[in-house]
């Protein structure tokens, strides 16, 4: 909960409004589906799952969303370009939302940037991610398509930590020959969402909550990251019961919040059931830190639907 | 070294996603992406990135002089390519950034080893690649093969230290408190903003 003395701008995908000054926007959760492994999943590569639970983990979030106040986003991950275009047909028939789009293969995240274009879908789609491991063949395709929205990864694993994160955002520090956000703008990228990239616990983890801080200072872009990431690497959790990894996914979550995030990579949208309303009590405690302190909360934030 | 034992008691020094089993074995398998635990091996586990991942193998094979293979199997995490990228740090190294060279893997970089880590791997074990094989029955061949072919490696075995930040003092300038980069915070307006105290001093403002 802080109060940032730079201007903080504001970004609008798919008329979902992400960013601001703390406690001024409900915090925008994107839940990913037919992640690796996902159990839904049939055929990765082909791009086959199960329709009606697909349909019900998308429409919980939604309902989620709806109810807190919290704007959903849907995280869309493919392992093959066959499987992209049958996740984007699925999701166009349910989802009217920002989509965010991702895949480990650099050859897939390029294709679904063509394929977007194509379909129409490029104003409320957000690529992830432009990095560190963008080829310029990658960047062609970003260039080539209409999408105008993307996750800017900020991990720099030549200098682990805040300062190394912010140098390759501004001047590329010693591995790029410019920082992704010139290279972003080259590329007509304009609604950025900033993500240091959560490390595990013990690797540095911490390390994504004081960047949050620091990157909304210094370029008042909207900051978030998948610090669920760091719950899940954690190899002394694996072996607790499920209640207690929800426990600690959440309260990973409220502290990521609380150190100023706009949006969080939440991570399986399965766990939309606790963390929409961990998010949403976060952005109710923040709202109220920040009383008195020239920032309103908006009107669907969950401060003035939840209390 | 433990008398003959050539590993230390705590070995492996790096948690993990594996599993330990005859720490006396001279081989040690990554199954890459695949879940697979084949028997017989010192350590055994998957690896699916091509950083953080890498290191922690790196790490627990130098730890335990009995380790002079590491059987590549499993399939490839797609993306990432830690296989293609263990294999290009044996082969070529790491450069001034900590970049893997030839790694074909998004972001390979090594972080958290000394250069002499690295050397010490490349000295101390043979990497067997069978990215693809998941078969356990073949894998637990191989395993039983190359576990007959070497003595353990001799010397002491390597400790890879973690390289810690240094501490340093930090100016709070116009604020009270300092969030680095130059970012401060004045607790008493809860406001957060670029430090400029200082060099509106050097400019005589």
């Amino acid at each position: 909960m802080f109060r940032f003395g730079r201007e903080q701008s504001v970004v609008n995908i798919a008329g979902v409004k992400i960013g601001g000054q703390p406690g001024e926007l409900p915090t925008a959760l994107c839940g990913t589906i037919f992640y690796q492994g996902h159990r839904i999943v049939q055929d990765e590569e082909r791009g086959l799952f199960d329709q009606a639970r697909a349909e019900r983990l998308i429409g919980r979030q939604e309902e989620l969303s709806e109810e807190t106040g919290c704007p959903a986003v849907l995280h869309l991950y493919a392992r093959s370009i066959q499987a992209m275009e049958k996740y984007l047909d699925f999701s166009d028939g349910i989802w009217k939302g920002p989509l965010i789009i991702d895949s480990a293969d650099s050859a897939t995240r390029a294709g679904a940037a063509r394929l977007t274009t194509e379909l129409g879908y490029a104003d409320r789609t957000v690529y992830n991610s432009l990095s560190l491991a963008t080829a310029e063949e990658e960047a062609e395709a970003i260039r080539d398509s209409d999408i105008d929205s993307a996750v800017i990864l900020a991990y720099n694993p030549a200098k682990p930590g805040v300062e190394g994160s912010i140098e390759l955002l501004e001047t590329g520090s010693q591995v790029l020959d410019r920082g992704l956000l010139p290279r972003a703008a080259e590329l007509g990228l304009k609604n950025l969402l900033i993500d240091p990239g959560a490390m595990p616990l013990g690797s540095g983890a911490g390390a994504a909550l004081r960047f949050s801080v620091v990157a909304k200072s210094r370029l008042g872009l909207p900051v978030g990251s998948g610090i669920h990431n760091a719950v899940s690497a954690w190899p002394w959790l694996a072996a607790k019961d499920k209640t207690t990894k929800q426990c600690c996914d959440a309260a990973a979550s409220a502290m990521q919040l609380l150190s100023a995030a706009d949006f969080l990579l939440y991570g399986p949208i399965e766990s939309a059931e606790f963390i929409f309303p961990a998010a949403a009590m976060a952005d109710i405690l923040v709202a109220e830190a920040v009383a008195g302190l020239e920032v309103e909360p908006a009107a669907w934030h969950p401060a003035n639907r939840l209390v | 070294m433990q008398g003959d034992k050539h590993f230390h008691d705590s070995w492996p020094p790096v948690r993990g996603d594996y599993e330990v089993g005859d720490a006396g074995s001279h081989v040690a398998v990554v199954t890459l992406a695949s879940r697979i635990f084949p028997r017989g091996s010192a350590i055994c586990g998957p690896c699916k990135t091509e950083n953080l991942g890498i290191e922690k193998i790196v790490a627990n094979v130098i730890s335990n002089c009995n380790i002079r293979f590491i059987i590549i199997c499993g399939a490839e995490s797609r993306g990432h390519l830690p296989g293609d990228t263990i294999m290009a740090l044996h082969r070529n190294g790491i450069d001034e950034q900590g970049r893997i060279i030839g790694s074909k893997g998004a972001i390979p970089f090594i972080q958290n080893l000394q250069p002499e880590a690295i050397l010490r791997f490349q000295q101390q074990v043979e990497i067997i690649d069978h990215r693809g094989l998941e078969d356990i029955a073949q894998i637990e061949e191989l395993i039983g093969r190359y576990s007959r072919l070497k003595e353990p490696y001799p010397f002491e075995p390597f400790q890879a230290v973690k390289s810690r930040p240094q501490r340093k003092m930090v100016s709070t300038g116009c604020g009270d408190l300092s969030l680095g980069c130059g970012t401060v915070m004045d607790t008493s307006a809860w406001l957060v903003m670029q430090d400029t105290c200082e060099v509106n001093v050097a400019a005589g403002g």
